[in-house]
């Protein structure tokens, strides 16, 4: 079966001085498969999954999504993406902004007033009138799983899709993978949520620094008798340098 | 070409619930008729004095024509001066806002190419810019209706050549803005087009004039008017000044017509076509560029 997405030694630095933010990064997503990109903050992930999407333009290396490359609009016509922190044009309503990318994504008239009420209903959207400004953090990333998912795509890509969610939007998006995964959906989850990635994915991949420090299926990566937590915070621990957890005049007060 | 009809519909619809565009355009619908009901008060006021206007040098029909210059005169300046407050608010928050806010992440990662979504911004900018500009305009056109006829076709004139020069600046500022912070893209476009193109411009026009006679020095002039854009002049502005003048009678009517700027010809409107599309280009390879 072809890969949805291929990842080869995918580098990237947004400065010259800087470090790599990306280096080195190689791995392929099949469909129906559901892989997990970890990482501590500035890890990379984020630029990883702004590459595939064809927002950020890697330094050297390849990607191929859906057989092209992922400048190519074609490419990104099965691709859903749902960005961390989303946001959109502010003076518009939910419904506007999903009628205004079920047009970009080449939906016709019938689709939309199919998929829109939908969508909108799902992510708990359905009976909000205000426009996008008065949205709270939440309502925002509700949207952005919602037009994520409008173009019934073939990858799904989720940056920290849970992360300003309440706990019924947390299972409601898991029950989304798990479903979108059964129909053959890839899906490419970038969460600090460990346990969340545990229960949804099949293949997980552990960055710090740019570069994977681990990568395999779940029971390659998490031994028996251990969890994910556990190897990940080990992991990157062990590749980066000591730091005192406290500051001195916190661990040093007296009571 | 695919995507650029729904960025273009739902920037206009943007546009028209910011509330600055909202603001400009209320203060110039409020002072358009303010100035022609003030100076039509004026002329009611000054035609009941028995003793006419300037002593009964002046006939009422004269003083209300007059007044009807003026109030063009005023117009000109008010559309022009609503017209770039109106192109630069289009300009500063068309594209910028999008990529600042985090929503182009969104867009971008649709099947739409990065020349769709510019032609949809710039498409949209343009359609606004006219629509409100537009509006002023008419709004304008009826309140000349206070003053008579005889220079309406003079404000169509300005009309085309004030949206043509705000096209120019809104281009300037919406590229600008895809590379900078917008304020920043706002004062370095006025410095430019406002500040060192009037500046080359009016030194070109002093120069034709024969001011400045060191050659050398015109043909210095003439190389940097071809560098900048040129602000598009009508008809009007120049008729306005002559019947000023044969109004004031006509004294050195030449000599005072010499520092109105000729209407724009052939050259500057093809120069103006060439800029807009430099800008455009400009625009599109700012986005094209641009990494979210």
């Amino acid at each position: 079966m072809a890969a949805v997405v291929t990842v080869q030694n995918l580098r990237k630095r947004y400065r010259r001085r800087d470090p790599w933010a990306v280096d080195g990064v190689t791995f392929d997503l099949q469909p129906g498969q559901a892989f997990g990109l970890l990482g501590p903050n500035g890890a990379g992930k984020t630029s990883v999954v702004k590459m595939i999407a064809g927002l950020v333009r890697p330094d050297s290396g390849s990607i191929t999504l859906f057989g092209t490359e992922p400048g190519n609009p074609v490419a990104r016509k099965d691709l859903g993406f749902s960005p961390e922190d989303p946001d959109f044009p502010k003076f518009l309503r939910a419904s506007e902004v999903l009628d205004y990318f079920a047009s970009l994504l080449g939906l016709d008239g019938a689709e939309r007033k199919r998929r829109i009420p939908e969508t909108l209903a799902f992510a708990g959207l359905d009976t909000e009138h205000r426009q996008i400004r008065q949205y709270s953090k939440g309502m925002k990333q509700r949207l952005g799983i919602a037009q994520a998912i409008l173009g019934r795509p073939k990858l799904l890509v989720l940056d920290e899709p849970t992360a300003d969610l309440d706990p019924i939007g947390r299972r409601d998006v898991r029950a989304l993978i798990e479903r979108l995964k059964e129909s053959g959906v890839a899906i490419l989850l970038n969460s600090h949520l460990l346990s969340e990635v545990e229960r949804v994915c099949d293949t997980v991949a552990i960055l710090a620094r740019g570069r994977v420090l681990k990568e395999g299926t779940m029971a390659e990566v998490v031994p028996e008798g251990s969890n994910l937590e556990d190897v990940f915070v080990q992991l990157v621990e062990a590749n980066q340098p000591q730091r005192d957890h406290l500051p001195s005049f916190i661990s040093d007060a007296t009571p | 070409m695919n995507g650029s009809g729904a960025v273009a519909r739902y920037t206009l619809v943007e546009l028209s619930r910011r509330r600055i565009l909202l603001v400009f355009f209320i203060v110039g619908a409020v002072g358009i008729i303010a100035l022609g009901i003030g100076l039509k008060v004026l002329y009611q006021v000054a035609s009941s004095n028995p003793r006419g206007f300037g002593n009964g040098a002046v006939d009422p029909a004269t003083f209300d024509h007059f007044l009807e210059l003026l109030f063009v005169s005023y117009l000109f300046q008010a559309l022009a001066v609503f017209a770039l407050l109106i192109a630069y608010a289009i300009g500063m928050t068309a594209i910028y806002h999008d990529l600042d806010s985090g929503a182009a992440v969104s867009i971008f990662s649709k099947p739409v190419s990065r020349l769709a979504f510019a032609t949809g911004k710039v498409g949209a900018a343009v359609v606004g810019l006219i629509a409100i500009v537009g509006l002023l305009a008419l709004e304008a056109r009826l309140v000349m209706f206070l003053f008579g006829g005889g220079l309406e076709n003079a404000l169509t004139g300005q009309l085309i050549a004030v949206m043509a020069n705000a096209i120019v600046v809104m281009l300037i500022v919406l590229s600008l803005s895809t590379w900078i912070n917008n304020i920043l893209a706002a004062v370095v476009t006025f410095i430019y087009f406002n500040v060192i193109t009037g500046i080359i411009t009016t030194l070109h026009l002093v120069a034709d004039a024969g001011v400045i006679g060191n050659t050398a020095v015109r043909n210095v002039f003439d190389v940097l008017y071809w560098l900048v854009p040129h602000q598009l002049v009508s008809s009007a502005v120049r008729d306005l000044a002559q019947a000023e003048i044969q109004m004031s009678g006509g004294v050195q009517s030449n000599q005072a017509l010499a520092s109105v700027p000729a209407p724009s010809g052939p050259g500057d409107i093809a120069w103006w076509v060439f800029t807009v599309f430099v800008f455009a280009a400009l625009v599109y390879y700012a986005v094209r560029r641009r990494q979210v």
